[in-house]
């Protein structure tokens, strides 16, 4: 069962970034009134990446090139953790520090990368990608912790599946949602803190950092990201799961329904909501950390004998 | 016994040589080969009681007023050993080849002699037990250390920065001696052991004690807000001295302090919220000012400001523990720390040889006026990398190993459901986001001097160092790495010394599991890292099978139309760190001194120079400034006015009586 589960965590891994940001695309199309591209645009996309050559920047070290595989390598390994299908093939306690830390270090080598090319552009994105993620870092760990205290469990799935299950506990569950669902704004670089979809570069963040990306290190770049936000959606629709790790193969797929339902809430968002000036960010972000505080205090509340 | 005392004897005599040869490489051979015997007999005598456990006195006669040094060798003492002093002779190495310019026309044999008694300085802080003794040891390490800083002291600001360090490390020793003063006056004895019975006994006088205790040692290890000489001094030294500094000599402060918790029995559930607040504020605040240094060796000085912090959260998680009477805690709690303070010792020696051989070869540590230096010294470049990623505690190196832990503690099940547990998750996030910061702090830092293209054209750099030079920087980087990827072995390193503390909570046979709650959360991790150094090794294979064929065409960097780019329009180390430095600008205080360009025809080109000063140290000076003038003015006052003489002798009778009868209540 176990090694069924884990080809089917892995299958799921590996390909359900690409539908998934088709149906974020496909929504936003919608909006717009169009059509809007295929389900598989995305693999399409980057397998024709990966068939190109690229051109590196005569300022470029190895660094350049190393960047984009640490990313995907970082990412890829954390969503070992993630409950994709109700469980994870790898948990652990504390899992959910290891995945923040690998996120943080295929950040930092983006940011890096960016910073090699010597570009001020790149330099700004890789600014503005470290400020945030260092005042997003918090409010993950407030929403995280405050679950861990609450479910006493200290692994992703266990602290996802145990979930919050008396109407008590739906503060907590509240603030951690809403903590998690701007991570995913931050980390899947989406409205209303970054726009995947322009490349203009003043106002970007992520797509900005990659300018000089090309070819396979491009197509990493991007199914990274693309992975990141299955991560997330995951995470969330993991949250508030009425199923709760059910186990078989129908909680798996109203799992996988729920993640595609995060997804089409994301396009709508992205859709309604109009992009935050950067100098707005900042309070964005505190929104996560006063939910993962609210839901920290509710946690404190009744444990503390307030019932 | 005997081979750490003849390695005392050896480093004595190294230093004897190092002062009385006549040529600065005769100097620094007796130097490094006197530490390396020294070392070998240290290790032979230390590692036996690391690995194994167990506990070694014997008392030496001596005159008056000493008459007994109390020697003792227990796990913690020998932890300490263990890697202080190889890491002193990697140092001097590192000295042999940051000197060597100097050689022609300096004495060189002041630094190794000096190198060598500090080393002698742990032998004695980290062995003796009789205040004295340990207090002479404290004492060599900080005057040593002072004229270690001093070597370049025809420079005025490194004058200055030497004696800041001098004043602010005995205002530390004079907190401790009242500390031992306190507790010579219960118990009548000088040895750390009869001082055990009295810092058992709850009481006011123990509260003072203890704080008193942690303020002497917050000062040695520059915790905030007792940190103020640490940038200054750093920045001023040579490398190898900042180096030892911030890694190895002032652990001694957080080996006090361990010292002192094993002295202390059950500690009160209000001492370890001190640590853990203290420890916490120094974490934040250290690693905010790591944003917006713009002089690399100061911020690699704050950085240790930081990571001493986080080595406290954990010695003050583990004496939640110890209050609480949860063996998890403690085991958790003391080995994060304990590991903290040698994985720090491991990747700051690093960070700042590596920053040692940007000054040697650029000649400057601005980082506004660096950039692109990977090219030129790849090796340092390297190293540099590998350390930062360490000191951000991302894995799979050793810094995120202790940090696990600490999360481990701080959001693990042992704490009292409620408040405790609340505030303690609190503390996980602040810890997160010292994670954060940290990350952008050392991108910034390797960014800006490392990548891009070179800022200044005036800035010559001179290639890469030589080998003296990146021996010892290879050898902290095998640290690093060893550390990381194969957690246990830094554990089999910490087992002993935090088992003492383990041994310390009553009932110790029900912590025998949680001794081993380490491991068990440590075994993924070193999976995990595993994982990813094999994951990302094949995804280099099937990159390197994609772009099989001719090698990628160069071209210039995408500048977004814009067709003549130059260097200085790069991103700058301020403007990196602009965004977050804004929104904490209460702590980061920026001095914008400049001169613009006037008029629509400017003549003369403008200039700005920012600068990130030390609010803690600005306000110091601002008090003390404010202090002397009112001082100064009220004094004057005093002989001509008849009513100011009478209310001066009326306040200081006051005190005087305030003194005597809150002392007469304290001592009740």
């Amino acid at each position: 069962m176990s090694a069924l589960l884990a080809a089917a965590h892995l299958a799921a891994l590996l390909l359900l970034p690409f539908p998934l940001v088709g149906i974020v695309n496909r929504t936003r199309a919608r909006f717009a009134g169009r059509k809007g591209p295929r389900l598989w645009q995305t693999f399409d996309d980057l397998r024709r990446l990966l068939g190109k050559r690229p051109v590196y920047s005569r300022a470029t070290t190895v660094l350049f090139r190393a960047a984009p595989l640490v990313l995907l390598a970082s990412t890829l390994l954390s969503g070992l953790f993630v409950p994709l299908l109700g469980a994870a093939p790898a948990s652990f306690d504390y899992d959910f520090v290891l995945l923040a830390y690998l996120w943080g270090l295929g950040r930092l080598a983006l940011v890096l990368a960016a910073l090699d090319t010597g570009s001020s552009f790149e330099g700004m994105g890789a600014s503005r990608e470290a400020a945030y993620a260092a005042l997003l870092e918090p409010a993950l760990f407030l929403a995280l912790g405050t679950l861990a205290a609450a479910s006493g469990h200290a692994s992703l799935a266990g602290l996802l599946e145990a979930g919050l299950r008396s109407p008590a506990e739906a503060v907590t569950g509240l603030g951690a949602l809403v903590a998690l669902a701007v991570l995913l704004q931050v980390e899947a670089g989406r409205v209303p803190i970054d726009d995947p979809s322009t490349h203009l570069e003043l106002t970007m963040i992520h797509e900005v950092m990659i300018l000089d990306h090309a070819g396979p290190d491009l197509a990493a770049v991007q199914y990274a990201a693309a992975l990141k936000l299955t991560l997330c959606a995951s995470l969330v629709a993991g949250l508030v799961d009425p199923l709760h790790g059910a186990g078989g193969a129908a909680a798996a797929a109203a799992r996988l329904a729920l993640t595609a339902a995060v997804a089409v809430a994301v396009g709508c968002a992205e859709s309604l909501v109009a992009r935050l000036r950067l100098k707005a960010v900042p309070q964005y972000l505190l929104v996560a950390g006063v939910a993962g505080a609210v839901a920290l205090l509710a946690t404190a509340w009744r444990q503390g004998g307030g019932q | 016994m005997t081979p750490i005392l003849t390695g005392a004897v050896t480093l004595l005599a190294g230093a004897v040589l190092a002062l009385a040869l006549r040529r600065n490489e005769h100097r620094a051979a007796a130097a490094i080969a006197s530490q390396a015997v020294a070392t070998a007999l240290v290790l032979a005598g230390a590692l036996p009681v690391l690995l194994h456990g167990g506990d070694e006195r014997a008392a030496l006669a001596w005159s008056y007023p000493v008459d007994v040094i109390a020697w003792h060798l227990d796990p913690l003492g020998a932890f300490f050993l263990a890697w202080s002093l190889p890491m002193t002779l990697a140092g001097t190495i590192y000295a042999l080849g940051y000197l060597r310019p100097y050689f022609a026309t300096r004495n060189a044999g002041v630094q190794f002699a000096l190198l060598n008694v500090t080393a002698l300085s742990f032998v004695m802080i980290y062995t003796l037990e009789s205040a004295f003794a340990f207090l002479l040891g404290w004492e060599i390490a900080a005057v040593a250390a002072w004229l270690l800083v001093v070597w370049d002291y025809r420079n005025p600001r490194i004058r200055f920065a030497g004696f800041n360090y001098l004043v602010s490390t005995h205002v530390g020793l004079f907190v401790l001696l009242a500390a031992f003063m306190v507790m010579h006056s219960q118990t009548g004895s000088m040895d750390f052991q009869a001082f055990a019975p009295f810092l058992r006994a709850p009481g006011t006088l123990r509260d003072v004690t203890f704080v008193l205790l942690v303020t002497a040692f917050g000062l040695k290890s520059a915790f905030f807000p007792f940190h103020t000489w640490l940038p200054r001094a750093h920045s001023a030294a040579p490398a190898h001295v900042s180096a030892l500094m911030s890694g190895v000599i002032h652990k001694a402060g957080l080996f006090g302090l361990l010292r002192v918790t094993l002295l202390l029995g059950t500690p009160e559930a209000w001492m370890g919220w001190y640590l853990v607040v203290f420890s916490a504020c120094s974490a934040v605040v250290g690693v905010l000012y790591t944003t917006a240094q713009r002089d690399l060796k100061r911020l690699l000085g704050y950085s240790s400001t930081e990571n001493v912090g986080l080595a406290g959260l954990g010695v003050g998680v583990g004496y939640l523990g110890l209050a609480w009477r949860q063996p998890a805690l403690v085991a958790l709690g003391f080995t994060g720390g304990i590991l903290h303070v040698l994985n720090h010792a491991l990747f700051k020696c690093l960070l700042f040889y590596a920053a040692g051989a940007v000054s040697r070869q650029a000649h400057t540590v601005d980082l506004e006026r660096l950039g692109g230096l990977a090219r030129r010294m790849p090796w340092s470049a390297a190293l540099f990398l590998l350390a930062g990623l360490a000191s951000a505690g991302l894995p799979p190196l050793n810094g995120f190993v202790s940090e696990l832990l600490l999360y481990a503690g701080l959001l693990g099940p042992a704490a009292p459901p409620g408040v405790e547990r609340s505030l303690l998750v609190l503390a996980a996030a602040l810890l997160a986001f010292v994670g954060g910061v940290a990350a952008l702090a050392i991108a910034r830092a390797f960014g800006v001097v490392f990548l891009g293209a070179p800022r200044d054209p005036r800035v010559h750099c001179e290639g890469e160092v030589p080998a003296s030079m990146r021996l010892p920087m290879l050898a902290h980087a095998a640290g690093v790495l060893a550390l990381g990827l194969v957690p246990s072995l830094g554990l089999a390193l910490v087992e002993h010394p935090a088992g003492l503390f383990l041994a310390a909570l009553p009932g110790a046979a029900e912590g025998l599991p949680a001794a081993l709650e380490p491991a068990r959360l440590l075994g993924p991790v070193a999976a995990a890292g595993a994982g990813l150094v094999l994951l990302v090794a094949a995804l280099a294979a099937l990159r390197a099978w994609l772009l099989r064929g001719p090698p990628a065409p160069a071209g210039v960097t995408w500048g977004c139309g814009y067709g003549a780019p130059t260097p200085r329009m790069q991103y700058t180390g301020a403007s990196f760190s602009a965004q977050l430095a804004g929104l904490f600008d209460a702590v980061l205080r920026l001095v914008r001194r400049d001169r613009l360009p006037e008029g629509p025809f400017p003549e003369k080109g403008g200039r700005v120079n920012t600068h990130c000063v030390d609010a803690v140290e600005q306000r110091m000076f601002e008090v003390f400034g404010e202090g002397d003038r009112l001082v100064t003015g009220a004094a004057h006052q005093i002989p001509v006015e008849p009513r100011f003489s009478l209310a001066a002798g009326l306040l200081a009778l006051l005190v005087v009586v305030g003194l005597v009868v809150a002392g007469a209540g304290v001592l009740r």
